[in-house]
Parts: structure tokens; sequence; C-alpha cells
């Protein structure tokens, strides 16, 4: 994965997982309506329609494949309750803020996400026309992130924040650091002026 | 939305973990004992009355429609819960700056109240699409939208967003009432 996705990444926290498993739950239900629909109004002949909802032939043929049908359904259960767990562990996890590890030899050198995000943000509240700034590490120990939210004056020209934040604030980031690369995601809010609106 | 997808989709988890979890284990405890009572469901009298109930019954086709309301709603959020960040050009490569859909409002209001003869303006914005809607009660419409596009447009020069938005104006003035 390279540098850049690493930064687009760390924009927001992804919630793709919850989405499309939440988007997959709510078609199924739609589409098993859709069958029960389908049968109920007699679209696969008026006699399926009127035979009940626990079918003789079908329990019959179960039945008859009892082990096999036994052993189906146990492993069907185990399988939704493992990915079921997995993925409400999954969905409650909170968002990491991985420590930077600067050098992985004998004596490791590591700065808490915390050092940091500190850093940053008093240094990016000094920048002209950021009312406040927030800042904080984001992604796994593997690829790790900043992210920086800027509350900026109304009025402010967001081209020179946009400059000034990566010549100064960023740059003495990454010198002080040490690093080559300091993959960052910059979030800006404008917010709105203490003047009185006339509407 | 996002976080109540989230909290949703949480929710449903636990259903699918808990469900596969009855599964499992009654039909292990009616393999292994098949004689006794079932350990937590009492699935017997339900098999019993679904067997009683035909496919037309009323309440099955109610049943039916709920479950199909419940699925467009997930269907719905979950497509409506996408990110609404408006991107702006990365400053360098390992930088990605966004900024959302409301600062990006707010930077347009700011400049089209800043024009002559606006008495008031409401904006919308999205990463594809600003509305702007001006009030003035000296210009004509066809006389201040232009300059309005204008000032919009120039903003916009200004601004280093990744994908210009298309823009439309539309003024209010009691001289067109006439």
């Amino acid at each position: 994965m390279n540098q850049r996705s690493t930064s687009a990444r760390a924009l927001a926290r992804s919630y793709r997982t919850e989405r499309t498993l939440t988007f997959v739950v709510g078609l199924g239900a739609v589409l098993g309506a859709a069958a029960v629909f389908a049968v109920s109004f007699g679209l696969f002949g008026e006699f399926r329609a009127r035979r009940p909802l626990m079918d003789p032939i079908a329990v019959d043929w179960l039945g008859g494949h009892a082990t096999l049908a036994r052993i189906v359904a146990i492993v069907l259960g185990v399988v939704l309750f493992v990915l079921g767990l997995r993925w409400f562990l999954r969905s409650l996890r909170p968002e990491g803020r991985p420590d930077l590890v600067l050098e992985r030899s004998d004596n490791p050198l590591t700065v808490t996400s915390s050092a940091i995000a500190n850093a940053v943000q008093a240094d990016a509240e000094t920048v002209g026309g950021v009312n406040r700034a927030r800042a904080r590490a984001v992604g796994d120990s593997e690829h790790p992130a900043l992210r920086l939210t800027l509350w900026l004056r109304e009025g402010t020209d967001v081209r020179q924040v946009w400059d000034e934040l990566d010549t100064r604030v960023l740059r003495r980031a990454r010198e002080s650091l040490g690093i080559e690369v300091l993959p960052t995601a910059v979030r800006i809010e404008l917010e709105s002026g203490n003047r009185q609106r006339v509407v | 939305m996002r976080v109540f997808v989230r909290l949703l989709s949480t929710l449903l988890a636990l259903a699918v973990a808990a469900g596969g979890l009855l599964l499992a284990v009654e039909v292990g405890w009616a393999w292994w004992r098949p004689g006794d009572s079932p350990l937590l469901v009492p699935w017997p009298p339900w098999r019993d009355r679904l067997a009683e109930l035909g496919w037309d019954s009323p309440v099955v086709r109610l049943a039916a429609g709920i479950v199909a309301a419940a699925g467009l709603v997930l269907l719905l959020m979950s497509l409506s819960a996408r990110r609404r960040d408006v991107r702006l050009h990365d400053p360098v490569s390992e930088v990605s700056v966004t900024t959302s859909p409301r600062s990006l409002a707010r930077l347009v209001g700011h400049r089209v109240r800043a024009q002559d003869n606006v008495t008031g303006a409401s904006v919308t914005a999205s990463a594809k699409k600003i509305r702007v809607r001006a009030t003035s009660r000296l210009e004509e419409e066809n006389q201040i939208r232009p300059r309005l596009l204008e000032a919009v447009s120039s903003l916009l020069d200004e601004v280093p967003l990744l994908k210009r938005p298309k823009v439309s104006v539309v003024v209010d003035s009691p001289k067109d009432r006439r």
C-alpha cells in the first residue's frame, strides 16, 4: 500500500464493512420477503400457495436425510455464530491510536501517539486563521498516520492555511521525528462568524 | 447517519451471532436427546403452528411485508451513510485534505453576501453541486445573477477543490414580481 492511500484512509474511520454487511442483511430481507410474496400470491401455482409453510414434502425429505440435515444445521449455526461475533467485536472496537516506532533495532525508540498529537496540535494552532486544532494518530502500527482537524475563522484564506500547514507545521513534525514521510489527513472546518446574521 | 449505521450494524451482528448459536445448540440437543424438551427455544409448538399456516394466509403476507419494509430501511440507511466530505487537492504526496460540505457552503455564503446589493443568501453544498439562493431588493435576477455566478466561480478558482462542483444561483428579488 502506498503512502497516499494511507493518508487518504486516515481522513475518517472507514465504515465500509459495517455498511456492506448492513446492506447485505437488508437485501436478504427484501429478497426473502419477495420470494414469500411470490409463493403466497400463487406465482408458483395456486396449489403451492395453499400448502402449509411446514410443507409435508419438505419435512419428509428432511426426515429422510436427518443426519445430513442436522450436520448442515449445526455447521451453519456455528459459522453464523463465529462470523456474527467477529462482526460484533469489529463494530465495537475503537479506532486505533498507534504509537510511532522510529527505530526497531536493539534499543527501540517509540513516540507515543499522544506526544505526536499534542506537539502537532499546539503547532497547528499558531497558524494564522486557525481557531483551534485537534490532532490524533490513526491507523495501525504498520501504517500510522496523523489526522489533523482545523477549525478556521470565517473569512480565512483556505489556500494560505493549506500552504503554511505543509511548509511549517508538518515539516517541523517530520524533522523533529526524523522521518521522511508522515502520512497526514487534514480536515478543514470553517467556523461561522460571530456577527449577527440578518435574514 | 454513519454513526447510526454503525450502531445498527452492531445490533445486527449480535442478532446473527445469537441466531447461529441457538440454531447449533438446539439442533445438537435434539439430536443428542430426541425425547427431551428443547433447551432454550420452545420450537415444537412453533413448528406445529407453521404446519397449520398456508403460504397464502394473511399472517404470512403481513410478516413478509414487515420484513420487506425493515429490509428496505436497512438498504436505504446503508446507502445513505456514505462519506460526504469534499476532497481538496493534496498539497504534497502524503497529505490528504478534506473539508465538510457545511464549511464549503459557509465559504460560498460569505463570498455571496459580500457582493453589492445582496440582502441575504442561503447556500447548500456538496462535492458535486453548490446551490445558492440569494435575495436582492435593488436588482433584478438577470442583472445580479451573472455577477454572483462570477463571484462563486472566482472563489472556486481560489479553493483547491479536487473536483469543481456545479454552481446554480437563484435570485429572489421583489423587482421581478412586478
